[in-house]
């Protein structure tokens, strides 16, 4: 495969995706609302006269994950479970959705602004075509994560400063999350979602196909072991890396599949 | 001359039906092309065989000596396309849709660049080159494509529908850039089309087209005399042919048609020398002839012609063209 080739598709895209306001608003929407305005209002609400009580949540809590939380000041546990561990999952979606979202466009969205054909005649490679259009998901996707992640822990600690006078958030947990697992999950929805848009014929019928039956299914799975992330490192990257081995599975399954000719015969 | 694109038995099919059917055909280096037919006749499904976005069920095809169903991405480095719908991207300058085109095509930035601004001159769009392409009209767009289509100076360029949703002034413009891109090194066009007049202004040989089955392939000359005998001329009398003189016409020897115009009739006849003894015929019956001059039969003709002997192979009638030169030459039942 040859990278100038495959970048010089990617940048297109990137640039057309960067002027489509209709993409980029809410692509940036969810990640500034789960990232930067939730983690403002706890750390705002843990600074409330009245001492939080989130004793009947951390209760119903493993006790593994449970405790150290306990044997903090009341008014620092609100923002250690919110920030530190629950908005762990919810994270999951940022990837998740904008590698859908850009996904769903990669061959749909060319059928529909009529610029595939003029793409499959170009001397580009089957592989390279099908992996640039991966890139092209794959890294705004993680570009988004991790510039959210970073406006995440500036916004948790500088909130939480008055209270815990300490720097809580990245956890060994939270990094796992953000380095391992969020690309993982990345890579699963894109896996899914290209193959969906090779076959629609509109990048609105591949992001009702994959949003509504196929990218909710995933979360639930991803939001559930979650849940089990949280509980010990080992176990994260474990489960991190079945999400891996699923999402490349999907991937190289993809790529195998992937010939002009059935896109052509749809164009 | 050697061939540039030669097919053979070339077959396609989508699970709609048989979209091409054994094409066989050769084309020679520098030549137009002109592959005509209507909507679904074949046409575009033939240039994605030729480029190798389309493998074939049966048959094979070589484009400049290269299997395209073995080295597609070979050919590809040597052809430009440009498709029926532009295939621009609008929401990109149309200095960036060349420039990233050029570096889809593995061109290095740099020169990318020198070529592109020389392109955007020469199509007379250097002063729309940082503007998004949604701020473009439609001919302007055709224009890009046709500079993005030769990026890379292709040996062969398929053009499909070039002038299709073009205002007339537009149509007369990319014809003549069209021209012109044949003539330069010896380019060999494909001109797929259904506009008759860009393909008999630009076009060397035709080949017809209908439900994926090629009816007809050669010079328009050779076609018209395997599709009717004699020759055409044109009478000018200031006026329609009456219809007492036109039957008098057809009572004389050599006479094979007649049909009026707006400007006197026109007569297809056994040989040349039969057209001075009918203007003579009409001058003692009075009308006055301003004129005679043979009419080498037209792309248009042979087409017309083409698609009426499919017509009555298939049993349906087709309605004579009123301006249609050989309407009483081609026989079609029903």
């Amino acid at each position: 495969m040859r990278w100038p080739v495959m970048r010089a598709i990617i940048a297109k895209d990137l640039i057309a995706v960067g002027r489509s306001k209709a993409v980029v608003i809410p692509m940036l929407a969810v990640p500034a609302l789960l990232m930067v305005v939730l983690p403002l209002f706890v750390g705002i609400a843990a600074r409330a006269p009245e001492d939080p009580n989130v004793g009947s949540i951390l209760n119903s809590m493993p006790g593994d994950l449970a405790d150290p939380i306990l044997s903090l000041p009341a008014r620092e546990q609100l923002i250690v479970l919110v920030n530190g561990y629950l908005l762990a999952p919810l994270f999951l979606i940022v990837p998740l959705m904008v590698s859908a979202v850009l996904a769903a466009d990669a061959f749909a969205g060319e059928k529909e602004r009529k610029t595939l054909e003029s793409l499959l005649h170009l001397p580009i490679s089957d592989r390279e075509l099908f992996f640039s259009k991966l890139l092209t998901a794959f890294i705004p996707a993680i570009a988004v994560s991790w510039i959210g992640f970073i406006a995440f822990c500036i916004v948790s600690n500088t909130v939480a400063w008055p209270v815990l006078h300490r720097i809580f958030v990245p956890t060994s947990l939270w990094l796992v999350m953000i380095l391992w697992v969020a690309p993982a999950v990345a890579t699963l929805g894109l896996a899914v979602m290209v193959r969906v848009s090779a076959r629609a014929r509109t990048s609105q019928e591949a992001n009702q196909l994959g949003g509504a039956v196929i990218l909710p299914l995933i979360f639930l799975a991803v939001g559930q072991s979650s849940g089990l992330l949280l509980v010990d490192l080992p176990i994260s990257i474990a489960i991190g890396a079945a999400i891996w081995v699923i999402a490349l599975w999907l991937v190289r399954g993809g790529a195998k599949r992937f010939t002009r000719d059935q896109l052509a015969a749809k164009v | 001359m050697t061939a540039a694109i030669r097919t053979v038995d070339l077959t396609r099919s989508f699970p709609s039906g048989i979209a091409l059917d054994g094409l066989t055909l050769e084309v020679e280096q520098g030549e137009v092309l002109a592959l005509l037919g209507p909507n679904g006749a074949g046409k575009t499904t033939t240039v994605r065989l030729l480029n190798g976005i389309l493998a074939p069920d049966r048959g094979y095809a070589e484009v400049l000596g290269i299997d395209p169903a073995v080295d597609a991405e070979a050919v590809r480095r040597r052809t430009g396309v440009l498709t029926e719908h532009a295939g621009l991207d609008e929401r990109l300058t149309a200095r960036e849709n060349l420039v990233l085109t050029a570096r889809m095509r593995g061109i290095d930035t740099a020169w990318a660049e020198r070529r592109t601004a020389d392109l955007l001159e020469r199509f007379g769009m250097a002063d729309r080159a940082d503007v998004l392409v949604q701020g473009t009209s439609t001919g302007q767009r055709k224009r890009l494509a046709l500079a993005r289509a030769l990026l890379h100076d292709p040996d062969i360029l398929f053009l499909d529908e070039p002038t299709s949703g073009l205002d007339p002034t537009a149509t007369r413009d990319v014809i003549e850039l069209i021209g012109a891109l044949a003539s330069e090194h010896g380019r060999t066009v494909v001109l797929c089309t259904h506009f008759l007049g860009e393909a008999g202004r630009l076009a060397d040989r035709m080949a017809v087209l209908h439900l994926g089955v090629l009816h007809a392939f050669g010079r328009p000359r050779e076609l018209a005399a395997e599709l009717w005998d004699g020759i055409d001329a044109e009478l000018d009398l200031g006026e329609p042919i009456s219809p007492t003189s036109a039957d008098a016409l057809r009572n004389e020897r050599g006479v094979i048609a007649v049909t009026p115009t707006t400007s006197g009739g026109r007569v297809r006849v056994t040989d040349r020398e039969v057209v001075p003894h009918l203007v003579r015929h009409l001058v003692t019956l009075g009308d006055a002839v301003y004129g005679a001059a043979a009419r080498p039969p037209t792309l248009e003709d042979v087409y017309f012609a083409v698609e009426a002997r499919i017509a009555a192979a298939e049993g349906r009638d087709i309605s004579p063209r009123s301006t249609d030169v050989f309407s009483g030459a081609v026989e079609v039942t029903s």
